[in-house]
């Protein structure tokens, strides 16, 4: 199975990056490889491009970074906001109607009939 | 652990050259790149730490993180928008930081002169301080846009403009407004002492011509770079 580019995910990636802080800060590296393991390798995002997407939802206020030092080098994790909590709870609310409105137009089930 | 060190060969080599690749095409402030470095050094890192634990040779591990993190200008180009906007942020709050204590400086040096504008005249060299008007009109609401531009209202304002190019360009006009008004008011007090020769309270006049030449040099440079950025950004 090859993994999706990075295109297809566009407009959700947002959704899916403050997603990976529900339960907790990560950082940026931990946050790609929440992404791919968690969509069976379907999201593999370039990793140098995921970073710059945490910097702009940090602009944005949705996430919030802080640094620490691991193993003598410097980290930056991040965590959601409370503006971030709401965005991520709009974001699964709308997917979960696109979703399911797109499911059952592309299912098998049969079409309305029409005049 | 063998991934921490960067004084190893296949690491010097392989992914601090990648490192040095991306962050040489950086724009935006020092401070801002170095942080930058960092977070991509531990990622990086911890990216090697990870292919190793799965059985790869250092060799493997290196060339599998480098085709992972993706090619090196993609990278940097993606980072441009947001340094671009920490950039134009900086610019913006300096300017609005110097803005009134500049005025303030040119205020007191007419007041203590009992200069034109204080007796309520527009007159000989003076008849240029509309110009200055003017500019601080321009860069009033450029800051304001650069300021929300730059911030949370970035995410927003992306959905109608440039989201990338409009912090950079909005600070250098702003930017550039300043230089006008500096270098317009410089020019008044320079021909208003040349044609009107009397005794004048220069400690005011001085004050505040030094500030505004030392906001024009560090306004006139901040524009440049941002210009520049915003040129690497289209």
């Amino acid at each position: 199975m090859l993994p999706m580019r990075a295109e297809v995910l566009k407009g959700h990636l947002d959704g899916l990056l403050l997603a990976t802080l529900a339960d907790g800060p990560r950082h940026g590296y931990a946050i790609k490889e929440a992404l791919r393991l968690g969509s069976g390798g379907q999201f593999d995002l370039p990793t140098g491009t995921v970073y710059p997407a945490l910097h702009r939802l940090e602009r944005a206020g949705l996430i919030r970074g802080s640094w620490s030092t691991v193993n003598g080098r410097r980290r930056r994790s991040y965590e959601l906001t409370a503006a971030g909590r709401r965005t991520l709870s709009d974001e699964r609310s709308s997917w979960q109607e696109f979703s399911a409105a797109v499911t059952a137009l592309l299912g098998n089930s049969p079409w309305p009939a029409t005049t | 652990m063998a991934g921490n060190n960067l004084s190893d060969p296949t690491h010097r080599d392989g992914v601090t050259h990648y490192l040095a690749a991306v962050t040489a095409q950086l724009p935006g402030p020092p401070s801002a790149r170095v942080a930058v470095t960092d977070e991509l050094r531990d990622g990086l890192m911890e990216a090697l730490e990870t292919h190793q634990a799965r059985g790869c040779s250092q060799v493997e591990a290196t060339a599998a993180v480098i085709a992972e993190f993706g090619d090196p200008d993609t990278v940097a180009a993606a980072f441009g928008p947001e340094l671009g906007a920490v950039q134009a942020r900086r610019v913006a709050v300096g300017l609005l930081v110097t803005g009134p204590l500049v005025g303030l400086a040119w205020i007191a040096a007419v007041v203590v002169n009992a200069l034109p504008p204080w007796r309520h005249q527009l007159i000989g060299p003076w008849l240029a301080l509309p110009l200055v008007c003017l500019a601080l009109a321009v860069a009033g609401p450029a800051l304001g846009l650069t300021v929300a531009a730059s911030g949370r209202l970035g995410r927003r304002l992306g959905q109608v403009v440039d989201r990338a190019t409009l912090p950079p360009t909005a600070a250098a006009v702003a930017g550039l407004a300043a230089v006008v008004a500096d270098l317009t008011l410089l020019g008044i007090i320079t021909a208003h002492a040349l044609t009107s020769p009397g005794s004048y309270v220069w400690a005011p006049v001085i004050v505040a011509a030094g500030a505004s030449l030392t906001r024009i040099t560090l306004a006139a440079r901040a524009a440049r770079r941002c210009l520049a950025t915003r040129a690497a950004l289209t």
